[in-house]
């Protein structure tokens, strides 16, 4: 049974491990969130400071609504783009070594998918520390839950750019194409503001877009304020995130050397 | 198929309207260290990738360990250990977190992994430098790490695909110390590729030259020495209007026989050439060939590779332009 689970765990170990010895994306990837919550969050809030602007944003401020989307979307980031782990290892040789083992690919994969969603959850925890001591409004019960709906976010969204990866033979096109979704994604979110305002054909990009979800759970435990009921959030995360690892572990396991 | 290591009989592997490899049969026994020899494109990667359950031939069988590539993989990936062309490692993490995590991806554990490991960066010499990233290792040990790595399961049969490409002459000589010892203290299978004539001949205990995707002479190195005679001569003719074929002209005593060469040589097979050349030199004289260079030497597999294809294997090699543009055709030939 623990031999069955080692490529599972080991695998994890090792994206820990180089995650670690990359320092630079251990920067970037906390920088960013911060950038926005600093400049785009603070500077919005004074310009909501009004008694009517809670309204608009479901009764809280703007930064207790704001920080939850943010720290979603630092975990849709890092774990989006930790698909690039696997165009390295595509050309720096380390997957061959990888595809002629004898062990369950199901399981190496899985295990690298577990290891950076921790990994981005984490970052994800370091913007939710931070956001606590900018805005004063958040629930503090509300952290367990919303790392939950941030750890399946992550599993959903690591798998998603593993399979991505797995297509891809360069960094460069990987990247583009990373670049190209990230930005509507995190937009028609309802990360930066209510989904209730967007234009109809925008609302329909929101309600197809997985990292809405995330968002909206997120948020309901940490600011109190919801578009949709937070279980209709968790099941269709959930959904998402299990369609996504079945999609790059069936993937993983036809894979060749091309 | 229980007394060879590894058996292939018909392989072919196509890609698209490519055949990379055309249909090669061998047997590899246990214990011996047997190489392909060929130029680079011959199809001797494609082979390995076949062998180690990479790539499913187009056609043919192979059994490798006794197990079936195709239908037994998993039993043939417990069985073997591989040591890539390209660079495999992980470079982000030490000589000891690489063989670490082989040892687990393989289903060992505990006392027995740290103790093989040791064993292993021991063999080859890496064991002071087990905590560095393989990151700062040298080309040359960043090969020998791979060779630990792959032993590191005790496996039966050790693929190695180039061993020594890149590497320098000392480097070269060590790892090819390494590989003798392993044979040495008996237990694995060696099937290595090359296209270094002196790598095939201080190594291989039998070889299979291939070119084109086939196998196109087999054995040992000094049985296929003697397909070329015990001394050849080479002999560049210029064309001369009138002048007689020069294999027709010379093939006779004490040529035993004569093979035409690209760009006017012929090598001509002799038993003792300090004696023939004279009397080949007052022949060609005699039937109005102009001989303008003339050279002898005791054969080498690179003879053998020119008198069984016409070519030199190094023409392949080439310049380090042709070389890149190598890399680059094989990387669009990878993106496919």
């Amino acid at each position: 049974m623990s031999r069955a689970l080692d490529p599972f765990v080991i695998m994890a170990y090792r994206q820990f491990r180089r995650f670690l010895r990359t320092k630079a994306r251990v920067v970037t990837s906390i920088l960013n969130p911060i950038i926005w919550i600093a400049f785009f969050g603070l500077g919005w809030a004074n310009a909501f400071n009004f008694p009517m602007a809670k309204a608009i944003f479901g009764g809280v401020d703007y930064l207790t609504f704001l920080t939850p989307g943010v720290t979603a979307m630092a975990v849709f980031t890092a774990s989006f783009i930790g698909g690039v782990t696997v165009i390295w290892d595509k050309q720096f040789g380390f997957l061959k070594e990888v595809l002629v083992a004898p062990a369950s690919r199901t399981g190496i994969i899985l295990g690298r998918i577990f290891g950076d969603a921790v990994i981005a959850v984490l970052q994800g925890l370091a913007i939710m520390a931070l956001s606590f001591a900018i805005a004063h409004n958040l629930n503090p019960y509300g952290v367990l839950p919303a790392l939950a709906y941030a750890f399946i976010l992550a599993l959903g969204f690591t798998s998603a750019g593993v399979t991505l990866a797995l297509k891809m033979t360069s960094m460069e096109g990987f990247q583009m194409v990373i670049s190209l979704l990230m930005m509507p994604l995190i937009f028609l979110s309802g990360a930066f503001y209510p989904i209730k305002f967007m234009p109809d054909w925008m609302k329909w990009v929101a309600y197809i877009n997985p990292l809405t979800y995330a968002v909206d759970g997120m948020r309901h435990y940490l600011s109190g304020v919801s578009t949709f009921n937070p279980l209709t959030d968790l099941a269709v995360l959930c959904v998402i995130t299990a369609a996504f690892m079945a999609l790059a572990s069936k993937l993983f396991e036809k894979a060749t050397i091309d | 198929m229980t007394e060879y290591a590894v058996v292939a009989e018909g392989l072919v592997k196509k890609f698209g309207s490519i055949t990379a490899v055309a249909g090669v049969s061998f047997k590899v026994r246990y214990g011996e260290i047997f190489g392909f020899l060929g130029p680079n494109g011959a199809g001797k990667t494609t082979t390995i990738h076949m062998l180690a359950t990479l790539l499913k031939p187009t056609a043919g069988d192979a059994w490798v360990a006794g197990h079936h590539i195709v239908k037994e993989s998993d039993a043939v990936r417990r069985s073997i250990g591989v040591v890539f062309q390209d660079p495999s490692l992980d470079s982000e993490l030490t000589a000891y977190e690489n063989m670490y995590i082989h040892g687990k991806i393989y289903g060992m554990s505990g006392e027995e992994l740290r103790y093989r490991i040791e064993e292993m960066l021991r063999f080859v010499e890496l064991y002071e430098h087990r905590n560095r990233l393989v990151k700062y290792f040298s080309g040359g040990m960043r090969r020998r790490l791979e060779i630990a790595r792959a032993l590191l399961h005790k496996p039966k049969v050790l693929f190695l695909d180039e061993p020594t490409l890149g590497l320098d002459p000392q480097t070269r000589a060590h790892i090819w110390e390494y590989i003798r010892r392993l044979r040495d203290e008996g237990g694995v299978t060696i099937f290595l590729t090359t296209h270094y004539m002196d790598e095939a001949e201080e190594l291989c205990d039998r070889l299979a030259i291939i070119d084109h995707g086939k196998i196109i002479a087999e054995g040992t190195p000094n049985q296929l020495k003697r397909l070329v005679g015990s001394d050849v001569i080479y002999l560049k003719v210029r064309a001369v209007n009138g002048a007689p074929n020069p294999c027709d002209a010379l093939s006779a005593p004490p040529v035993m026989e004569c093979k035409p060469l690209r760009e006017g040589m012929i090598a001509l097979k002799v038993s003792d050439a300090t004696q023939a050349i004279p009397v080949i030199l007052e022949k060609a004289a005699s039937m109005g060939l102009k001989v303008a260079e003339v050279s002898y030497r005791k054969p080498t597999l690179n003879d053998v590779f020119l008198y069984l294809t016409g070519r030199e294997i190094r023409e392949e090699e080439g310049s380090e332009a042709d070389f890149l543009k190598h890399v680059i055709r094989v990387r669009r030939f990878r993106r496919r």
